[in-house]
């Protein structure tokens, strides 16, 4: 897929799984996700990661690795380029 | 004994609750009547994203008396199933998903403490905080419990309230059960009907409440909540609880009957009402619907109807008694006919007790 | 106000079912977690549980009772109450009596069939044997219907503390005189909703869970029931009193949906006060049955709060370790557990301990001791912030 679309997509998902009352263009790619950006906290973490595996079947079992590719929506479309199984 | 001094009510009648301003002919759809939600500006949306509609209108009921009243000393919760919505989809994930990897909101919010919770962590309160969910007698031991905690603290005040919800599954579980009408009748037709079942109601209803009699609006003096199958259990209730209170049956001007349309559960309304000739009987099922928590709205209900003027005929069973001023109303519900309770309701103005 | 009296106990638990075998068992210092059997789910053979020993229709033989459209909470929830009201001989007609309230809590309560809520809820089935059990009351519902238990009835869910709240909620009947006796207690059994649930929070334990240890992992989840039979002064009699419920309080942490503050605010607050309405000073407690699930956030977080109520915190032990975490019948078996450090005045090992924990340097109790013991306090801490602490003392 080609990379801004799949950044909308990925925004798409992010709104779905946590329930935002946005629209996709609201979610800037370097606004950070969790604290002072999108305000989001541990348990919607925990929503990203299944996410990712649901959608892209990445699996991530440690969160602590999850902290380093969650943190805006550039790093998640990154990592999921690089190790996308579906 | 305890005092209530503001309420605050989210169900399928316009929010706030008001006596002049009811909506007495609903349109019924196939899930029963549902809550009339507010735009709950003061849930942040942070917060207020995660939250099914159980534990919405729970919050949302509660936050205009938390907001008013920073310092409350307890929290006391009366939901039957808190939020089933979220229960269900948690559960429906694990099968779908063959127990795969899940999102954990759904569980989190699944447990009906969440309401409880929720509003400790929004008002910063750190004190009692539970949740009863004795199905149709989840609402009564949280008013127990909280009258238990006024005779101990007289000078605290605390949040009670009872809600549940209405979801596509706790629906569609109760009409398996033949708990709802299957043809669809409005609500201004309910007490017509003639069919078993009721329909559908949901709602959330908060108080602040304590012990001190200086600016209430109403006071429940006494509660009786029981188990039993058969008229005669009930009757030998009634009179216990009369007497155990010292109330003279002839000082009750007005019964709120919890009748709910299904014809199965009508000889235990008109059975407590046979004790009380001279009184009044108002119902109120179509207002709000039949739920676990429903004498929750007709505690709301009662608060505004004390002292209250101009009662809506639309709340009177007509039984030719002369309609006066409401000073001591006697709630009698029960739920399957399994779980009754009593609650006794009075002007929190002693004047107006004794003139009566 | 009367004081309150526990004159019956009854107990399942994965150490074993009946009183006998849970004494033996912690005085042996045995683990009652292993790989599960009798609840089907995915992760049977990959984490270990706290698993009641027999399989449900195995239950209902022994129970001698009609399995029909009873979910195997209520079973262990009969097997408890059953030994509990044997104990303090309670008579059939007393139960009946309206002085006698029965007070339940459960987290599961019937979610525990899973199946056939997944079709009802979802319209793929007509069969209505289950569609009464699945709620939280239908538990404490099926003992009233079964004893016709006339007096207040009432069932809890307040998370992992919700049987310390029914406790304490069926004390304060007694203590103003809306019952003479109360039935209180709790259970839960093994359900694919809740270990899915906490396997989505990521907070089970791959090995057998190790409480306040630095190298905690997790919690391991359990089933089991217990319950007590509270008498007041006016009608204790001549029975043998087992212990006096001499404090208790819930409080609320107010800090976040699943997770414990650093300060522990809540659980030091819940401590705090139930010494207060025991009006005990904290060197007055001999032993503490902590809440201690293993995870990494409650263990700290229990530890800090005692640090704080306590100068010297008393010796201390999870029993976590035997059973794994019950959830809504955690509180009323830690309950059981503490009346037995009172009744036989001994001390039972912790189990699986080898590292304090850094920052707080806490070591349990983990050698079996005869020792003198007095009052015994009891926590329990569950979602949404709910703390409750109770305190139980040799009469």
């Amino acid at each position: 897929m080609e990379h801004t679309a799949l950044k909308n997509e990925l925004k798409t998902h992010i709104i779905q799984y946590l329930n935002l009352k946005i629209e996709p263009e609201e979610i800037k790619d370097d606004q950070p996700l969790f604290g002072e950006g999108l305000g989001l906290d541990s348990i919607d973490s925990i929503e990203l990661i299944v996410l990712l595996d649901r959608n892209y079947g990445i699996k991530i079992e440690d969160p602590k690795e999850g902290r380093k590719i969650l943190v805006d929506v550039n790093t998640m479309v990154d990592y999921i380029e690089k190790n996308r199984k579906k | 004994m305890l005092y209530i001094y503001q309420t605050s009510c989210i169900s399928p009648q316009p929010f706030p609750l008001a006596i002049n301003n009811f909506n007495t002919d609903i349109t019924v759809a196939h899930h029963g009547i549902m809550v009339v939600e507010p735009d709950y500006a003061d849930i942040p949306v942070n917060i207020l994203r995660r939250m099914g509609k159980a534990v919405r209108m729970g919050v949302g009921a509660a936050l205009p008396i938390i907001a008013a009243h920073r310092n409350i000393d307890g929290i006391v919760i009366g939901t039957a199933n808190g939020s089933m919505e979220d229960s269900i989809k948690f559960l429906n994930q694990i099968v779908d998903y063959k127990e795969g990897m899940l999102t954990p909101t759904n569980f989190v919010q699944s447990t009906p403490n969440a309401v409880a919770a929720q509003l400790a962590l929004l008002s910063e309160n750190k004190l009692y905080n539970t949740t009863h969910v004795h199905r149709g007698l989840a609402f009564e031991n949280a008013l127990l419990d909280v009258m238990m905690l006024c005779a101990d603290q007289p000078q605290s005040q605390f949040l009670l309230g009872g809600l549940d919800e209405i979801s596509t599954y706790n629906h569609a579980i109760e009409y398996l059960g033949g708990w709802y009408k299957s043809d669809s009748i409005d609500t201004n037709k309910l007490y017509q009907s003639t069919s078993v079942g009721t329909i559908a109601g949901e709602g959330a209803s908060m108080f602040l409440v304590g012990q001190n009699p200086s600016g209430a609006i109403a006071k429940v003096s006494a509660i009786l909540s029981l188990h039993a199958e058969d008229m005669g259990e009930v009757a030998d209730g009634l009179s216990r609880f009369l007497i155990a209170n010292d109330i003279d049956p002839n000082a009750i001007d007005t019964l709120i009957l919890g009748e709910n349309g299904d014809i199965r559960f009508q000889h235990f309304y008109q059975n407590v009402a046979r004790a009380f000739p001279l009184s009044n009987q108002l119902r109120y099922k179509h207002l709000c619907g039949e739920y676990t928590t429903a004498s929750s709205f007709a505690l709301s209900l009662a608060s505004l109807l004390i002292n209250c003027e101009n009662v809506p005929s639309h709340l009177y069973k007509d039984n030719g008694k002369a309609k006066g001023t409401i000073n001591n109303i006697l709630l009698y519900n029960t739920f399957k006919g399994l779980q009754h309770s009593f609650i006794y309701v009075q002007s929190a103005n002693d004047m107006a007790i004794n003139a009566t | 106000m009367s004081r309150i009296f526990v004159t019956g106990i009854g107990i399942v638990s994965p150490l074993g079912m009946g009183v006998l075998p849970n004494l033996n068992g912690l005085g042996m210092g045995l683990c009652g977690i292993s790989t599960m059997q009798h609840t089907m789910s995915k992760y049977a053979e990959e984490l270990p549980f706290g698993e009641v020993k027999i399989a449900t229709d195995a239950l209902c033989d022994l129970l001698q009772v009609n399995c029909k459209g009873v979910s195997r909470t209520s079973l262990l929830s009969l097997m408890a109450f059953r030994e509990a009201i044997l104990q303090s001989n309670v008579s059939t007609a007393q139960l009946q009596q309206h002085d006698t309230a029965l007070i339940g809590a459960t987290t599961v309560g019937g979610m525990c069939l899973i199946d056939e809520l997944y079709e009802n809820a979802n319209k793929l089935s007509n069969n209505t044997d289950y569609i009464a059990s699945y709620d939280a009351s239908s538990v404490t519902l099926y003992l009233q219907n079964k004893y016709k238990i006339g007096g207040i009835i009432n069932t809890f869910n307040t998370a992992c503390s919700s049987s310390a709240n029914a406790i304490m909620y069926g004390a304060r009947l007694i203590k103003h005189g809306l019952a003479n006796r109360a039935i209180v207690g709790g259970a839960d059994s093994l359900s694919k909703f809740t270990i899915n649930g906490f396997n989505a929070l990521r907070i089970f334990s791959k090995q057998i869970c190790t409480p306040f240890d630095a190298n905690r992992m997790g919690l391991n989840l359990a089933e089991g029931a217990a319950y007590l039979v509270l008498e007041g002064e006016g009608t204790v009699g001549d029975k043998e009193i087992l212990a006096e419920l001499s404090g208790f309080s819930n409080t609320n942490d107010s800090f976040h949906p699943t997770a414990l503050s650093a300060q522990g605010d809540g659980p030091f607050l819940a401590m705090q006060k139930a010494l207060a309405i025991a009006s005990l000073k904290p060197a007055d407690i001999d032993f503490i049955n902590t809440h201690g699930t293993g995870t990494e956030n409650n263990d700290l977080a229990e530890s800090v709060a005692m640090k704080r109520v306590f100068d010297s915190v008393p010796s201390f032990a999870s029993t976590k370790s035997n059973t794994g975490h019950t959830l809504g019948a955690a509180s009323a078996i830690e309950a059981v557990f503490s009346i037995f450090n009172i009744v036989h005045q001994e001390l039972y090992p912790h189990l699986h301990f080898s590292k304090a924990i850094p920052e707080t340097a806490l070591i349990p109790v983990q050698t079996f001791q005869k020792r003198f013991i007095k009052h015994v306090m009891s926590n329990s801490f569950g979602f949404g912030g709910n703390c409750s602490s109770l305190i139980f003392s040799k009469v």
